[in-house]
């Protein structure tokens, strides 16, 4: 578990389909391909009617030609249409650099050719252009109604209100607006774009299907890929906890042993400085200072390590407590060893095995402290983390939406990242337990 | 009691550990047998096998033990628990004044016990008890007492009187004086003797101390590497008529308060390895004296009445 | 005793702990005190070996402990190669600590079990900064091994303390303790863990190294019979005090504290003829508790020939029996 957690974090930049995640969560224009709150593409193999899946091309078939000064670039799409739903969108994107006309022609498989849209477009240098069927394509829409619908049915018909995708990919027959039937079969959109001055050229041309449901986790309402989301949070899910649990622990190790070591004053004080922070509910302390500071990531971290390290202490103070009565202890102490010595060559090298142990245990704590902040908001709004992803499905309206895929694979993520600690700091402790008398 | 080509092997992972291989004796009534060896050579791995109890891993793989005409190692485990085990042999347990269970009085453990084996009133219990509290020397309040409320020497005679009450003929006693001071161990030995010849006792004694051994056993059994490789009387060994190469070492190795001696002999090298023990006499690798015959297994021959030894040197 | 006065001095040297005993004395605001060493005086001269020997609980442990500074005691003094020792702290003690080392009982509980036999070696060397750079640390540690004869060397200086052998483990224990270059040993029952039949073998190492340095010993054990060919001189200890000293033939063959006597009269010998008799001992009852030591000479309760000046004088103290031999026991005249 832990391992399929690590190399997820490793392997993010391949495994996540979107790059960027981490920094453009935030940022709508870099989602605007996905579509809102879609469910996971594999659903379809559970559903009766099979949703059109996003998908990114690149044009099947590229041509240029010369015609006298001007440069004709035909590309054409292919698309498979197998669904019973079609995508909510297609878009086309290039990069244009000055002016051209531009047309989009959609070919069914029924053969009919439907103008999608003409269009002039004005680029300076490098400008990326998109064109969206839905915005773009509703007079074609209707125009293809009209052809098949009959004219009561027209006349109750609405041009802005139809969805484009809806009528395109249906079969022509009457009644396709009240109830299409899937047309099934390769579709093809061609690009055809004239540079007709010396400077105008296309170039990056890419076709996306805004599917119905869409990558492995779906989306949520941001249009954000839930797949990119949940693993780029494992990074730092695995940073918080690993973190946290190390500087605690650090901590409460050497406290342990120093107390233990020194005991008389010195061991009273710590062990009343350990009260007063072991006495502190650490959530709402975390919650009053991450609504006044809106801290980050890292000062978040540092707050939790701050309180955690009371947790091993106690063990560890018992611990020491026995070693420091072993004769090797007194035999160092007899060739002539300072304390610190004792302390950190001998007595901390033999906690380490339960210093590990008590790390593992403590990760799923911050894992799931850090949620509980980020699920309130109140978390570092510049990074992804599972309980982020969370809090945005709450306010988002997932659970009254229905929107499953959004609710759980964060939290089913945050449940195995504790478990998969806790499991392993189990087993240490089953280990080392009986190992740890020293001998 | 007659021991017959007794073996204990402890089953380990990595093979047969031969702790007790092929080793015969006899114990004649009123005597005192003392089994001496170093750490190691399977005298304790041979008084579990006395009383047919090896500790696990280990195994009796052959031999009989005879006693008062039976092979105990036939009998089932219910009988040898009735009546073998405390009542016709008893054993006092190397560091056994430390297993005593500090929850509760010693009069009580003690009377747990005795009404395993034999019911009895707990009036009964407590005079029997008594009875053999004062034998080993105790005041009788000692039973109520916790046991960490006891010096050593008295949790010493605790035991002792518990492996007595039920009148066995033979105790056999693994190193019952070694973790006491020297003051305590003689009188206990002291109160061993008397014991013995109030009560009729055969005894085997188990030590790795020779000098303990002069002072009680009348015969000598000498065990190296889980075998037997001397027996011979007391007066033979400490007389200074021992033959096999390892018991005068051993008795050169052993300190003397009163002998003018110039300094402690040793024994360099160290025991061999019971898994794989080597061809041959196993004392060889550090005998001064092996040669050439050595390389094979000497038997225990007798070379004077009631002087056997394992030793080629003297055929 | 060869010249320059004694090396280590002690002088009324005591500790004493107190122990609560049960809920109804705390209450009452008693405190039971248990006095360890109660009081006594010794010296260890150069190059020599004292033996100071005694029973469980005698205080002789503690004594070495607190030469060691180990622990710090409730009174008296200690002296050093002329120097007082017995407040010193910080500077003085480190240097203290250079010139004087301890061997412990347990040879596998003395040494960090994660510690390999070079680490274990080189502790002390870094502790007192001995030694320019790895390559001179390195050539102490193997020069150490060899003293105390566990070569080749190479072979067991990255061995755990649980791959040797009781006897090989004290040895590096006393190649630790010999590696600073002591003036000053203490031997805290260094073999008696071992096996009798190597047991010889480190003593007769232990004297070797002994006489090749020029080394003093404070050898501490329960065995009398070791004591006698390993010491120069022996110390018998009762109760927190030293009742006997002398050469180990005077304390053997000639005791005259009965203490002493009752001591030398329990050790087994290996001789034949003993089997049929029951050993004369001229002593009764067992140890008493430390927290209730008994009045006047503290060892009148087990006193075959104690008389009632024995309880109610004042606690006999060393005195002359004979040439380099004292007693403390005003009657041993008529014993």
């Amino acid at each position: 578990m832990l391992l399929l957690f690590l190399a997820g974090a490793a392997l993010e930049k391949r495994l996540i389909t979107y790059p960027l995640t981490d920094s453009r969560w935030h940022d709508i224009t870099y989602w605007d391909e996905l579509p809102a709150n879609a469910p996971p593409a594999w659903t379809n193999a559970l559903a009766r009617q099979k949703s059109a899946v996003s998908l990114l091309s690149a044009p099947t078939r590229r041509t240029e030609e010369t015609s006298g000064s001007a440069r004709l670039v035909t590309d054409v799409f292919s698309y498979e249409y197998r669904y019973d739903l079609p995508p909510r969108d297609l878009l086309i994107h290039f990069r244009a650099a000055g002016d051209m006309p531009v047309a989009l022609t959609l070919t069914r498989p029924d053969g009919e050719e439907i103008t999608l849209s003409r269009e002039q477009v004005a680029g300076a240098e490098g400008t990326d252009v998109r064109i969206s069927l839905d915005r773009s394509a509703g007079q074609a829409a209707f125009g293809l109604l009209q052809e098949h619908e009959p004219a009561d049915v027209m006349a109750g018909a609405d041009a802005d209100r139809i969805r484009p995708t809806s009528v395109l990919f249906a079969q022509g027959a009457p009644g396709m607006l009240a109830n299409p039937v899937a047309l099934k079969g390769t579709y093809q959109i061609t690009l055809l774009a004239v540079e007709s001055t010396e400077k105008a050229r296309i170039s990056d041309e890419s076709l996306s299907v805004v599917g119905r449901v869409s990558g492995l986790l779906g989306t949520d309402s941001s249009r954000r890929d839930l797949w990119s989301g949940v693993v780029a949070g494992i990074k730092w899910a695995l940073l918080i906890g690993l973190l946290t649990a190390f500087v605690s622990v650090g901590i409460g190790v050497i406290w342990g042993v120093t107390a233990a070591y020194f005991g008389g004053a010195v061991n009273w004080l710590m062990q009343r400085i350990f009260e007063i922070f072991s006495n502190q509910p650490l959530l709402p302390l975390l919650i009053v200072i991450s609504a006044v500071f809106k801290p980050s990531i890292w000062f978040l971290i540092l707050i939790m390590s701050v309180f955690f390290w009371t947790g091993p202490v106690k063990a560890v103070y018992a611990l020491a407590l026995q070693i420091r009565e072993e004769t090797f202890i007194e035999a160092s102490r007899a060739l002539g060893a300072r304390s610190r010595r004792i302390i950190f060559r001998h007595m901390v090298p033999l906690l380490i095995p339960y210093a590990f142990a008590s790390m593992a245990l403590s990760v799923p704590g911050a894992v799931v402290y850090e949620s509980t902040v980020s699920l309130l908001g109140l978390g570092d709004s510049s990074i992804v983390t599972w309980g982020q992803v969370l809090h945005d499905a709450f306010t988002g309206g997932a659970v009254l939406g229905g929107l499953w895929w959004w609710v759980v694979p964060p939290g089913l993520m945050i449940s195995l990242m504790g478990m998969t600690f806790s499991f392993i700091g189990f087993a240490m402790d089953a280990i080392l337990h009986p190992k740890l008398r020293v001998r | 009691m007659t021991v017959e080509n007794l073996s204990l092997h402890y089953l380990t992972r990595r093979g047969a550990v031969r702790a007790v291989d092929d080793v015969s004796f006899q114990l004649t009534r009123g005597e005192t047998l003392g089994l001496v060896g170093e750490s190691g050579c399977g005298k304790t791995s041979l008084a579990t096998a006395l009383l047919a109890m090896p500790s696990p891993p280990g195994r009796i793989v052959s031999g009989r033990i005879l006693v008062e005409g039976t092979d105990i190692l036939t009998l089932p485990e219910p009988a040898l628990r009735s009546r073998i085990r405390w009542e016709k042999i008893s054993m006092v347990f190397q560091g056994a004044m430390n297993s005593l269970t500090p929850v509760y009085t010693v009069g009580r453990q003690m009377r747990e016990t005795l009404q395993r084996h034999r019911p009895a009133s707990r009036a009964e219990a407590e005079s029997l008890i008594e009875r053999y509290v004062r034998l080993v020397g105790l005041p009788p309040e000692v039973v109520h007492r916790y046991p960490h409320e006891l010096s050593g020497g008295m949790k010493q005679r605790v035991v002792i009187a518990a492996a007595l009450f039920l009148e066995p003929r033979i105790v056999v006693m693994d190193e019952p004086t070694t973790a006491l001071d020297v003051i305590v161990q003689a009188q206990i030995l002291n109160t061993i003797k008397e014991l013995k010849t109030a009560l009729d006792l055969s005894l085997i004694f188990i030590t790795h101390d020779l000098a303990t051994e002069a002072e009680v056993a009348d015969r000598i059994l000498v065990m190296y590497a889980g075998r037997v490789v001397e027996t011979a009387a007391n007066e033979h060994v400490f007389g200074g008529e021992a033959c096999h190469p390892y018991t005068a070492m051993l008795l050169a190795a052993t300190p003397r308060l009163h002998r003018r001696a110039s300094g402690l002999a040793f024994i360099p090298g160290t025991p061999p390895d019971l898994l794989d023990p080597p061809k041959g006499c196993r004392f060889r690798a550090r005998c001064p004296f092996a040669f050439a015959r050595c390389g094979e297994e000497p038997p225990l021959r007798e070379v004077s009445p009631g002087h056997e030894v394992a030793c080629w040197r003297f055929e | 005793m060869t010249g320059g006065g004694a090396l280590l001095a002690v002088s009324d040297l005591a500790v004493s702990f107190s122990v609560r005993r049960s809920l109804r004395q705390v209450l009452a605001g008693q405190r039971s005190l248990v006095r360890a060493v109660d009081g006594i005086s010794f010296g260890v001269g150069r190059q020599e070996i004292l033996g100071l020997i005694g029973e469980s609980g005698c205080g002789k442990t503690t004594t070495g402990r607190l030469v060691m500074k180990l622990l710090r005691p409730s009174a008296g003094s200690i002296s050093f190669d002329g120097m007082d020792i017995t407040r010193a702290s910080g500077m003085e003690a480190a240097r203290y600590r250079r010139r004087a080392q301890m061997i412990f009982q347990d040879p596998y509980a003395s040494m960090n079990p994660r510690f390999r036999v070079r680490d274990v070696l080189a502790e002390p060397l870094s502790i007192h900064r001995v030694g320019a750079g790895r390559r001179e640390r390195a050539g102490l540690i193997e020069k150490a091994l060899a003293e105390v004869k566990l070569e080749p060397v190479e072979e067991y200086l990255d061995r755990f303390p649980h791959m040797l052998s009781g006897g090989q483990r004290q040895r590096v224990a006393t190649a630790r303790a010999l590696i600073l270059s002591p003036e000053l040993l203490i031997a805290d029952e260094p073999v008696s863990m071992i096996d009798l039949s190597t047991r010889a073998e480190i003593l007769a190492m232990m004297k070797e190294v002994q006489r090749a340095r020029g080394l003093s010993i404070l050898y501490i054990t329960h065995d009398i019979s070791t004591a006698r060919f390993f010491a120069d001189r022996l110390a018998v200890m009762y109760l927190g005090r030293i009742v006997e000293t002398g050469s180990p033939e005077d304390i053997v063959e000639r005791p005259a504290h009965p203490y002493t006597r009752a001591l030398i009269s329990a050790v087994p010998e290996p001789e034949p003829g003993r089997v049929k008799t029951i050993r004369a001992l001229p002593i009764s009852g067992e140890v008493p508790s430390a927290a209730r030591i008994p009045p006047g000479c503290r060892f009148h309760p087990r006193c075959p020939s104690a008389t009632e000046h024995c309880r109610r004088d004042p606690e006999p103290v060393l005195e002359d029996v004979g040439p380099g031999h004292a007693a403390a026991c005003r009657r041993w005249k008529e014993i």
